[in-house]
């Protein structure tokens, strides 16, 4: 068996090889946005550090939530997938600090997840599943054989998304 | 709204010049909260490319416990402690006097009392630094995490994300006893903070 890919932040990867599971380790406040086609067997994972570009970053600069999924999108067609099949899920966006007076201030988490309601809605791709939000973290990974994504927080099990 | 900071070998020696000292004297604090004393590394001053940062304790699914607390004032900056969990467990069992191997979970009395450490060495830490520079520094409340270490340094990635590609990172271990790690202890400079220091360098 393969080793599982690592997509670290500010990556994006999109595979249609059956031997791989892509994975995203621990997303805090950061975002994994997944995209996959069943019948064409592609799936792509995002992980996204913050929710919106910054000027000069690249328009499909994986590092922000929006441009990120644009970046994702555009691999994913690219790949040969089509647009009509994707279905798309969130995971993370966690805010992990609760002590008063730190949190906030960088509510990084819950910005990440509007943005990507915002980027999915301006994209019109309907979002299909999402667990975000809390205090947790959160390990995201796509199985590219049967299109499955899990979800684990830390101490749990793996659970379908 | 890019801060660029020249990252000169000046900075780096008055960086490590400033926070051996505040390490020095947060090891003393901690010692002095566990009734014996521990051993620590010199502060090692590096550059570490954001992307690197979830990797850099034991791997991003790897479960920990994360201190974490701001020094604000003349000098902003985010102090981050990151212990394996068994260390965790056997600090809490030091602190509440209770034979070794009791703790088990982190519950609500065993996170304020970690958090007690953190309150205790960033104090300590601070007061030495603010000494140093004669400036005034004061600690935030500190917040205690249990979770995944890629998600608990997802902190630090979002709060410096936005400004830089690379985080300025003051390193270094506490040892209990043996060889054994107890504790990471990472210093990150605001870049506002980083770049009054150069400046004043300059002055000098």
């Amino acid at each position: 068996m393969k080793d599982p890919i690592s997509v670290n932040l500010g990556e994006v990867v999109v595979s249609s090889d059956p031997a791989d599971v892509l994975v995203a380790y621990g997303l805090g406040s950061c975002l994994g946005i997944t995209m996959v086609d069943k019948q064409r067997h592609i799936c792509g994972l995002l992980h996204a550090v913050l929710p919106h570009r910054m000027n000069g970053a690249h328009p499909h600069c994986a590092k922000y939530v929006d441009s990120g999924i644009e970046g994702l999108l555009e691999a994913m067609l690219k790949a040969g997938a089509e647009r009509r099949n994707l279905i798309v899920r969130i995971a993370g966006g966690a805010n992990m600090l609760t002590a008063a007076g730190l949190s906030k201030t960088f509510d990084v988490g819950t910005r990440n997840i509007e943005s990507a309601h915002e980027t999915l809605n301006r994209l019109n791709l309907p979002l299909h599943a999402e667990e975000t939000g809390g205090h947790s973290g959160r390990t995201v990974r796509v199985y590219v054989a049967s299109g499955r994504v899990t979800v684990r927080v830390v101490g749990g099990v793996e659970k379908d998304l | 709204m890019t801060a660029m900071i020249e990252f000169d070998e000046k900075l780096v020696e008055t960086l490590r010049s400033i926070t051996t000292v505040g390490i020095h004297n947060a090891v003393r604090g901690f010692s002095g909260l566990l009734g014996h004393k521990l051993e620590f590394g010199d502060p090692d001053v590096k550059v570490v490319p954001l992307t690197q940062i979830p990797m850099m304790v034991g791997g991003p699914e790897t479960e920990a416990a994360g201190i974490y607390l701001r020094a604000e004032g003349d000098f902003n900056a985010q102090i981050m402690m990151i212990l394996p969990l068994e260390k965790a467990f056997q600090l809490v069992d030091l602190l509440m006097e209770q034979p070794e191997g009791t703790t088990t979970f982190l519950g609500s009395l065993e996170r304020s009392a970690l958090g007690e450490v953190g309150n205790m060495t960033g104090t300590f830490f601070m007061n030495a630094v603010a000494n140093t520079l004669g400036r005034e520094i004061r600690p935030t409340p500190p917040a205690v995490m249990v979770d995944m270490v890629g998600a608990i340094l997802d902190i630090i990635v979002a709060t410096t994300g936005g400004v830089s590609d690379h985080v300025l990172l003051i390193q270094t271990c506490f040892k209990d006893g043996s060889r054994s790690v107890l504790t990471d202890f990472w210093v990150i400079p605001d870049a506002q903070s980083l770049q009054a220091l150069q400046q004043a360098e300059k002055k000098a």
